[in-house]
């Protein structure tokens, strides 16, 4: 039951989706019926075009998620580690955690160019700060007792970062990477639609300008769904890496 | 001490300003102290303040309404098992979807004034608020729950005295995050259809090449983020001044 209260709720907008496309109230450009944005969204899985897009957008996600984890796990763990680089870095980055970073981006055009570069630079920068902060998080509150074990039976230091350590923080980790992987998706989208010439997000704003509001509506399900695959297929990943401590609640 | 923890900040803006004197930037790249001169010569002209309030036009009343949802329905499913299969299986699967692809489709609902935009903005803030507020719901301890029946509480009195002020740690947390959320959401609304406010600004200031501006609307963006995340950890710290500061 647990499991179907949500298709049901699905189910049930769909249907008033539809009931409102066929109603006539609405202008069709307004709330194309579901059997033309199903159309679409055929379309879209038939036309290598569009997947390429869709390959385009995620390959600029994945490089700056990607380049964020190492270097926010690398800077969240020597700062979770060390007091006096948590000094010297915990001002800069909760100084700057409220500012948008997105209004870099125009900034970043001219420096990096128009291309994929500018995009993949912002990600990586919006995504560093939730893992920073909570890798750093993690890394600190490893329990003392069980360094002191560690160190008692004779571990290195680079020994107990590894077997301590890094299997301590990894459940933070993961929870700073779960906050920062929809962010990556949603910088990609948002600056193609802000300065593209290709991906999802130029994608959803071409349709839209050309009034095809219909295949808009395909590429936002595709961008959906993407948002929700990526996430479950992160959590997967968590729990066979993490197995020891159960995912209790959604959110962390 | 400040002065030694601003110190890398410090270091950073000093080798910037030594590199524009030494070597010179490119365009596009201001001095640290240029970037001052420019905003506040802007700050002396109106046009500034009124980017800025159409921006916070926008990105508070979505952050009000996107949170207040957020804290009701949030608190509600945490307390109510009815609330809690209708609620939270919908918001759980639709909270990694990004948000801001809806735009288009509200612009074609509501129009491409400032309704879409504080709507969309309120989408984004709803989530995390909701988030935060059902887990610091349902993490109220049952101990406390009882103790309280036991003394003749009614359920109301339960919720104000015990429910709601063990989840407002929490619900502050969820706040801070759909704040600087609203921002970004504001800024990328702008960004892609607006005729004014900061996202505007810098648009067009990057279309005409006037480098000067961009770092004015950059620099105010900047300000009004930090400021408002001081300005609400000052009520949370108010709010909340019964309880252990958090180490």
């Amino acid at each position: 039951m647990k499991r179907l209260a949500p298709l049901l709720l699905v189910a049930a907008i769909l249907l008033a989706w539809e009931a409102i496309a066929r109603s006539g109230l609405w202008n069709p450009l307004i709330f194309p019926s579901l059997e033309k944005i199903s159309r679409e969204l055929v379309l879209f899985f038939t036309r290598p075009e569009s997947l390429l897009e869709a390959w385009i957008s995620l390959q600029r996600a994945f490089a700056g998620f990607a380049l964020a984890t190492l270097v926010g796990v690398t800077i969240g763990m020597l700062m979770g580690r060390s007091a006096w680089i948590a000094a010297l870095l915990d001002p800069l980055f909760s100084g700057t955690y409220a500012v948008p970073k997105l209004a870099l981006f125009p900034i970043f055009i001219f420096v990096f160019g128009i291309g994929s570069l500018s995009k993949v630079a912002l990600v990586f920068l919006e995504c560093l700060y939730p893992i920073v902060i909570v890798t750093s998080q993690g890394a600190r509150g490893v329990s003392r007792v069980l360094l002191w074990s560690a160190a008692n039976m004779g571990a290195s230091r680079a020994a107990a970062l590894r077997r301590v350590v890094v299997p301590a923080a990894a459940p933070f980790i993961f929870a700073g990477l779960r906050i920062a992987l929809p962010i990556a998706l949603i910088v990609v989208i948002i600056t193609e639609m802000v300065s593209s010439a290709d991906g999802l997000g130029y994608l959803v704003i071409y349709s839209l300008s050309s009034l095809r509001t219909d295949r808009m509506l395909a590429v936002v399900v595709v961008i959906a769904a993407l948002g929700w695959l990526l996430d479950r297929a992160l959590v997967a990943l968590r729990d066979r890496l993490v197995y020891w401590e159960k995912l209790e609640t959604y959110y962390l | 001490m400040a002065l030694a923890k601003a110190g890398l900040l410090a270091l950073v803006l000093l080798a910037w300003q030594l590199a524009s004197l030494l070597w010179g930037l490119p365009d596009y790249i201001l001095s640290p102290l240029a970037i001052l001169r420019h905003f506040f010569a802007a700050l002396g002209s109106q046009e500034l303040y009124t980017d800025i309030g159409a921006s916070l036009g926008r990105a508070l009343p979505g952050f009000v309404i996107g949170s207040a949802l957020g804290v009701a329905l949030g608190l509600a499913a945490g307390v109510s098992r009815i609330f809690d299969g209708a609620f939270s299986p919908v918001v759980f699967l639709t909270y990694p979807v990004p948000k801001i692809v809806l735009l288009p489709l509200f612009m074609l609902w509501f129009g491409i004034g400032d309704l879409s935009k504080v709507l969309i903005i309120a989408l984004a803030c709803f989530y995390p608020v909701f988030i935060n507020a059902y887990y610091g719901a349902r993490s109220t301890q049952k101990i406390l729950v009882w103790a309280a029946l036991n003394m003749g509480a009614g359920p109301g009195r339960i919720f104000r005295g015990i429910v709601l002020p063990g989840a407002l740690p929490q619900i502050f947390a969820g706040l801070r995050v759909s704040l600087a959320l609203s921002f970004i959401v504001m800024f990328a609304a702008e960004m892609i259809n607006a005729r004014s406010g900061l996202g505007h600004m810098i648009r067009i200031a990057e279309n005409s090449l006037r480098f000067d501006l961009m770092y004015v609307s950059l620099a105010s963006i900047a300000i009004l983020g930090y400021a408002g995340d001081r300005l609400l950890a000052l009520v949370r710290e108010k709010t909340l001044a019964w309880q252990e500061r958090p180490a």
